[in-house]
């Protein structure tokens, strides 16, 4: 190996913890980090700092958006008026952070702009959309505290929630959070697989008792949405999978789920 | 140059994964959590209205960093025009703005907490770096890009800024400020 003659800098240093030091130069500095031991000692007291910074700072991600923001991802001044499925897909995350924050003020105001009520699909596919693309905080309680995860958001429910074992099909539980639904809380279940695809479960009590069970499939914008209603419960699988991906997920979980001894308070 | 009607819409989905970054980048320039929401409503209609700046494809939200970057840079001007006496930097120092509302994920509160007022005192300027490079993860040229600054620059703002924490807590809480709580 060539001797690098440039000392170590500050630079470098800083480069170095960031992970952003030119590969040419990483042999040099990283030999004189294993002479030096103050360099050591300042690297890592640099990566303590970098991840104590991650730690506080990623802790303003799990607070939900105000309204006026959420509107303002949609608004074209340009066009001087709300596109059509832009003002309904605000409605739905309006709505959804209105439930969480404020209650339901103003919601049937949104989701009747334009006179576009918003399918449950595409608000499926925004609570997707909103948490699923969230690298570092997509969810409010890790895996690492599934048992609690669950019993709070069973609590939440009103019944008894489970997160399926999707490690079989590659996807591991990532966590999960509270979501406000269009008229009951909704548990969402976020999954991972290697690929950092994301998948997410959405589980909520339907309005009104569904008398049969049925499986539906739809896309929106780019988002597959496979969901089923049964007597006591909704769930809705969506992801940037292909159909027959999605399907065959979701007979897994279906198939899981039927097992379970499901008690719903009536 | 602002967009026309024909222009293509930004990509909602993305605009929305971007809003609780954009919200953080606010609260870091502003020191203010409700100035901050202020901050980016006006960031994204500006957006909208320059969204033919944006090139399709490329990191929306190093573009959308940009955008507030630079509406803040000019209300900044504008404050200081309009006031001698301004200077927005000192108030970073208000704590209500610092504060951690969940339970963090590896370091206790009470430390994190303190780590932050520490951050609250930077100036602005070295505050935004420590920002986008430690925690956003972005590239020292990609944040040059988004303050319009050059790569030298970024790296001895992002230098000073981690070397007065440190000294703060060299003179706080004694050899180990940072304990892993797991």
């Amino acid at each position: 190996m060539p001797m690098n003659p440039l000392p170590v800098t500050d630079a470098d240093v800083n480069a170095y913890v960031d992970g952003q030091l030119a590969p040419a130069r990483a042999p040099a500095v990283e030999e004189a980090i294993a002479r030096d031991p103050a360099l050591a000692a300042r690297v890592a007291e640099l990566r303590r700092q970098n991840a104590a910074l991650h730690d506080a700072f990623d802790t303003w991600l799990g607070e939900a958006p105000p309204p006026r923001l959420l509107a303002a991802t949609a608004r074209d001044p340009a066009r001087g008026r709300w596109p059509r499925w832009l003002g309904a897909s605000v409605a739905a995350a309006a709505s959804l952070v209105v439930g969480l924050g404020l209650g339901w003020y103003g919601r049937d105001a949104m989701l009747q702009r334009d006179g576009t009520p918003t399918s449950f699909t595409r608000q499926a596919a925004l609570v997707h959309a909103l948490y699923a693309n969230d690298k570092n905080r997509p969810v409010e309680i890790w895996a690492a505290e599934e048992q609690r995860l669950v019993r709070w958001l069973s609590r939440r429910l009103g019944f008894q929630v489970r997160a399926p074992d999707l490690n079989s099909l590659g996807f591991a539980l990532v966590g999960g959070r509270l979501v406000a639904g269009n008229e009951n809380p909704t548990a969402l279940f976020v999954y991972e697989n290697q690929e950092n695809q994301r998948l997410t479960l959405q589980v909520r009590k339907p309005t009104s008792p569904q008398h049969e069970t049925a499986f539906r499939y739809a896309i929106e914008d780019g988002v597959g949405v496979y969901y089923w209603l049964e007597e006591n419960c909704t769930y809705v699988l969506s992801g940037n999978l292909d159909r027959a991906q999605l399907l065959a997920i979701g007979r897994v979980v279906y198939g899981q789920l039927a097992t379970l001894d499901v008690s719903t308070p009536k | 140059m602002s967009s026309s009607p024909e222009d293509p819409p930004l990509p909602q989905p993305d605009l929305l994964a971007a809003l609780p970054r954009l919200r953080r980048y606010a609260r870091v320039l502003t020191g203010d959590a409700t100035r901050a929401d202020d901050l980016v409503q006006e960031a994204l209609a500006r957006a909208w209205e320059k969204r033919r700046l944006w090139a399709a494809g490329s990191d929306l939200r190093a573009w959308l960093f940009t955008v507030m970057h630079n509406v803040f840079v000019n209300q900044r001007a504008l404050a200081r025009h309009e006031k001698q006496h301004v200077s927005l930097d000192s108030e970073g120092e208000g704590s209500e703005a610092w504060q951690i509302p969940v339970r963090p994920m590896q370091y206790a509160r009470v430390e994190l907490m303190e780590l932050m007022q520490h951050v609250g005192r930077l100036p602005t300027e070295q505050r935004e770096v420590l920002l986008l490079a430690v925690v956003e993860e972005l590239r020292y040229e990609e944040i040059a890009a988004v303050l319009g600054i050059p790569v030298g620059t970024v790296m001895s703002r992002l230098s000073r800024a981690r070397e007065k924490l440190r000294a703060a807590f060299a003179d706080g809480a004694g050899s180990s400020p940072l304990k892993v709580v797991k």
